[in-house]
């Protein structure tokens, strides 16, 4: 779908809801208006959910939390001060304030680097369960356990109510779809696939994602405001537990990662359970909650999917189209004037001083001390459990090594994190191939060129520029013929050269490298091995590789460096190394001693 | 100060007690059991039962056993095991069932707050206090249950390969340990603890459909900080469990109740791995 139709499907989707909107209260009886208005409200926080949830992947229980912060708000303003257009103002702004600085605490804890999927949940969980407590405590001034009620709110007719919650349904919905399918909406599937990926992209993920929970605090809290000023009523459980699961439970039911859905499902099992629950209270919710468990073992993407699929699949079966992908993108090639500004200087590129890096008591790296200059391609060697792996992460990532010092660029990278590692030029491929798995390769490239082209929050680019080396990975490697191919249907060997294409996206000075060959044929393993030297030798970059496949290392190394049981044994030109006494006892001698060790740990299990 | 060091000792039981199963679970399947509170309601009203019949009291900690076994086995076999792979929805399917738990029992018993007896009544003269008799019986209960679970993994064979599925699952099944199983008797263990719970909180307060939802929360923060260790879970639960009633005492019984969810929270956030060792 080209850029311009998907806009104008989107406008058109906007004009059928508010349509329906509109045409509601001449259509609907006067309680079903009423009851709509609240699901309508309650929907668009459900819309939230789906996107912390479905896209970014943050389970959150905790939404309710900022519907209430905006509806206290409202009671709040209205029952203690006069009802004038300036408090009412007021109300507003204090809400959405509110519910800011909390989702910015909440943020702080959950999503700080390294914190777990989990661990986001149980904050999230436990922040209804504080609101509420904290407004039982209120006393007057919260209305404790019964709430506030009887204070004076907008005059506004019923139906007035229905098109104002109803009208704010459709933008935010309208304003979601367009943010998700955008550029910058596709880095929320990002960081859900692969975190680790996107920081190693230079990406702040903490960042993304607190900013994303700040704007769904702010729709809940203005979803909260409309709903105080239309039911005149505001009560604790509001912010409780059992609505922020009934809005998962909710989002779940619709399809979750689809926002429709969400919606959809929110306004059905809310409408219907104040139709039901009147006359069977406990069966209507024994019901949801057996959908409920069914949905989830069953059906995981919700109902709207399943439902949506029967009639495509007719459509299918009539027209018979290949649904072949078509890459929507073209590529073209930076100019190199444009990349990374300075060129290499004199120092060196990369320098480690005094590495150490300790688990407990056992040393995997101890007094490391090397320096590679722009230009050298250097090998890291050594037999298993020696380091190497350890000592790339300690290079790409502050917080790794236990003691010592790491200039990249003349820059002391201290103890940043790997995003900011990034920036100060270091580039990391990892040994297992690691790009976005559901992403086409066109996306995962547009996404390691986040860093330099800021995305786009409501169109999608038809273009993308690499740097030249990145095109000359994509080229030689045939990618550019596979740019609509999602990165799950490529061979070993394409998603290890679609890796090393999105790190020199990055436009990194000091590249490491992670066996870039395992598990490639010759002829791959010799297209990487030219690309290598091209890079170094053509590009300026300082090239570490960690390699096992000796010949490979003699082919194209400049330099090599020797690490056993964690310290360097030797430093220095090929010939050097190959040549050595000390390397062949390396391998050797470190050989027979592991099959020793490795019989008196056997001995040791079997009593 | 004598009555206040009984009621942090005899709430770290209580919280013990409640968590233990969870802790079970989650050490060994990597997922929260959400139905946890639906199954302590279940061993509570298991324990209302036995007081309707006019048995012997303490037959309600076996009744409450049996029912959560059998419905954990059941929640097991069709919740728990299609979601392996899926952990926060397998949350979710858990919070499913404890909805579905308690409205059956709503259906079953109706929504009011009922009463059961007591296996101890009265109170007991300790050190110049009196106090609750079966509060205090809760500790040395609480005592038995971790003691009788660590010789249970500590000493028995299927307690050896339940320790090696919580290490590594992927090496156990590979030395042909049968992890299923393994999941399989954990969960069914972990919910019949969790209905025993139920039972022996009972007497302190009284039954209601809704009664296990409240402790889910703080047993849910307590497993999270202890990780898979019974050691670390008696820890936090003296620690945690101590605040709870300093607070609840000093500034007020609200912000109390929010005490082990706060601390643990920001715990976890400046040491992640809790009281866990490493």
């Amino acid at each position: 779908m080209t850029e311009s139709r998907r806009l104008s499907m989107l406008f058109i989707g906007f004009l059928l809801a508010a349509a329906v909107i509109g045409a509601g209260p001449y259509l609907l009886d006067t309680y079903s208006v009423n009851v709509l208005t609240r699901s309508l409200l309650y929907a668009a926080v459900a819309l939230t959910v789906d996107l912390l949830w479905g896209y970014l992947g943050i389970l959150t229980f905790g939404q309710s939390v900022f519907f209430a912060a905006g509806a206290y708000a409202a009671g709040l303003v209205f029952t203690h001060m006069d009802f004038t257009p300036g408090n009412a103002a007021l109300a507003l702004g204090l809400g959405v304030g509110g519910a800011l600085l909390t989702a910015a605490i909440v943020g702080w804890l959950a999503f700080w680097h390294g914190a777990s999927a989990l661990y986001a949940s149980v904050i999230t969980l436990v922040l209804p369960i504080v609101a509420t407590q904290l407004l039982y405590t209120g006393g007057e001034f919260t209305g404790s356990s019964s709430g506030l009620s009887g204070f004076t709110s907008f005059d506004i007719s019923m139906e007035g109510w229905f098109w104002l919650a109803g009208g704010f349904l459709v933008c935010v919905t309208t304003l979601a779809v367009l943010f998700v399918q955008s550029d910058a909406g596709r880095l929320l599937v990002a960081v859900r696939e692969n975190e680790q990926r996107c920081k190693y992209l230079g990406l702040d993920t903490s960042r993304l994602k607190i900013t994303v929970y700040l704007a769904c605090a702010v729709i809940g809290a203005v979803a909260g405001y409309l709903y105080a000023g239309y039911a005149m009523v505001v009560a604790p459980e509001l912010a409780g537990f059992v609505f922020g699961t009934e809005l998962v439970i909710w989002t779940a039911l619709g399809g979750r990662g689809t926002l429709l859905g969400p919606v959809i499902g929110t306004l059905i099992v809310d409408y219907e359970s104040a139709q039901l629950s009147g006359d069977y209270p406990f069966v209507w919710q024994l019901i949801i909650g057996v959908v409920f468990v069914l949905v989830i073992v069953a059906f995981p993407r919700g109902l709207l999917p399943v439902v949506a699929d029967v009639p495509r699949r007719l459509f299918r079966s009539f027209l018979k189209r290949p649904a072949r992908p078509v890459a929507s993108v073209r590529l073209s090639t930076l100019d190199p004037a444009l990349t990374q500004g300075e060129a290499p200087g004199d120092g060196p590129a990369l320098a480690v001083e005094g590495v150490a890096r300790r688990f407990g008591s056992l040393t995997v790296l101890d007094g490391i001390d090397f320096a590679a200059r722009a230009g050298e391609l250097v090998s890291l060697v050594g037999p298993n459990g020696a380091g190497k792996t350890t000592l790339m992460r300690c290079i790409a990532d502050g917080a790794e090594r236990s003691s010592g010092r790491i200039v990249v660029n003349g820059h002391d990278i201290g103890r940043r994190p790997p995003e900011a590692c990034v920036a100060l030029g270091v580039g990391r491929k990892f040994q297992m191939a690691n790009v976005f798995e559901t992403l086409t390769v066109a996306q995962c490239l547009q996404i390691a060129r986040v860093r330099h082209a800021r995305p786009s929050l409501w169109r999608r680019a038809g273009e993308l520029h690499l740097p030249e080396s990145a095109m000359h990975v994509i080229a030689t490697t045939g990618l550019d013929r596979q740019l609509g191919t999602p990165a799950h249907l490529l061979s070993h060997g394409m998603k290890q050269a679609l890796e090393l294409a999105m790190v020199l996206a990055l436009e990194p000075r000091v590249l490491l490298l992670d066996e870039p060959t395992a598990g490639l044929t010759k002829t791959e393993r010799m297209q990487i091995g030219a690309i290598l030297i091209d890079l170094a030798r053509r590009q300026g970059l300082c090239v570490l590789l960690v390699e096992h496949d000796l010949d490979f290392v003699r082919e194209i190394s400049s330099r090599v460096i020797v690490l056993h049981q964690g310290r360097i044994v030797l430093d220095g030109s090929v010939e050097e190394v190959v040549n050595s006494e000390l390397v062949k006892q390396v391998y050797a001698g470190s050989g027979h001693a592991g099959i020793q060790h490795q019989a008196a740990g056997r001995e040791e299990v079997t009593p | 100060m004598i009555a206040q060091g009984l009621d942090i000792v005899t709430t770290a039981a209580i919280l013990y007690a409640v968590a233990t199963g969870l802790l079970l679970v989650f050490g060994v399947m990597k997922i929260i059991n959400f139905a946890h509170g639906g199954l302590m309601t279940l061993g509570g009203y298991a324990a209302l039962v036995t007081t309707q019949m006019g048995l012997n009291p303490w037959l309600a900690i076996p009744a409450a056993a049996l029912f959560g076994g059998v419905a954990g086995m059941a929640i097991e076999r069709f919740a728990v095991r299609p979601l392996y792979g899926r952990p926060l929805d397998a949350i979710l399917a858990t919070w499913g069932l404890s909805i579905i738990l308690g409205q059956l029992i709503t259906i079953g018993f109706g929504r009011g707050v009922q009463f059961t007896r007591s296996p101890l009544e009265g109170t007991l003269d300790l050190l110049g206090e009196s106090y609750s008799a079966w509060r205090l019986a809760l500790v040395p209960i609480a005592v038995v249950l971790g003691l009788g679970l660590t010789a249970l993994l500590q000493g028995t064979r299927l307690g050896l390969e339940t320790r090696a599925v919580i290490m590594n699952e992927d090496l156990a099944r590979g030395l042909g340990i049968n992890s299923g199983l393994v999941r399989f008797l954990t969960f069914t263990l972990g919910s019949a603890l969790a209905a025993v719970a139920g039972a022996l909180i009972t007497p302190l307060s009284s039954v209601d459909p809704n009664m296990g939802v409240p402790w889910l929360v703080n047993a849910f923060m307590l497993v999270l900080v202890s990780g898979a260790s019974l050691f670390s879970l008696a820890l936090s639960c003296l620690v945690l469990g101590g605040a709870q009633v300093l607070v609840s005492t000093y500034l007020s019984p609200v912000l109390g109740g929010l005490t082990i969810a706060v601390l643990a929270a920001v715990l976890l956030r400046i040491r992640p791995q809790g009281f866990a060792r490493d």
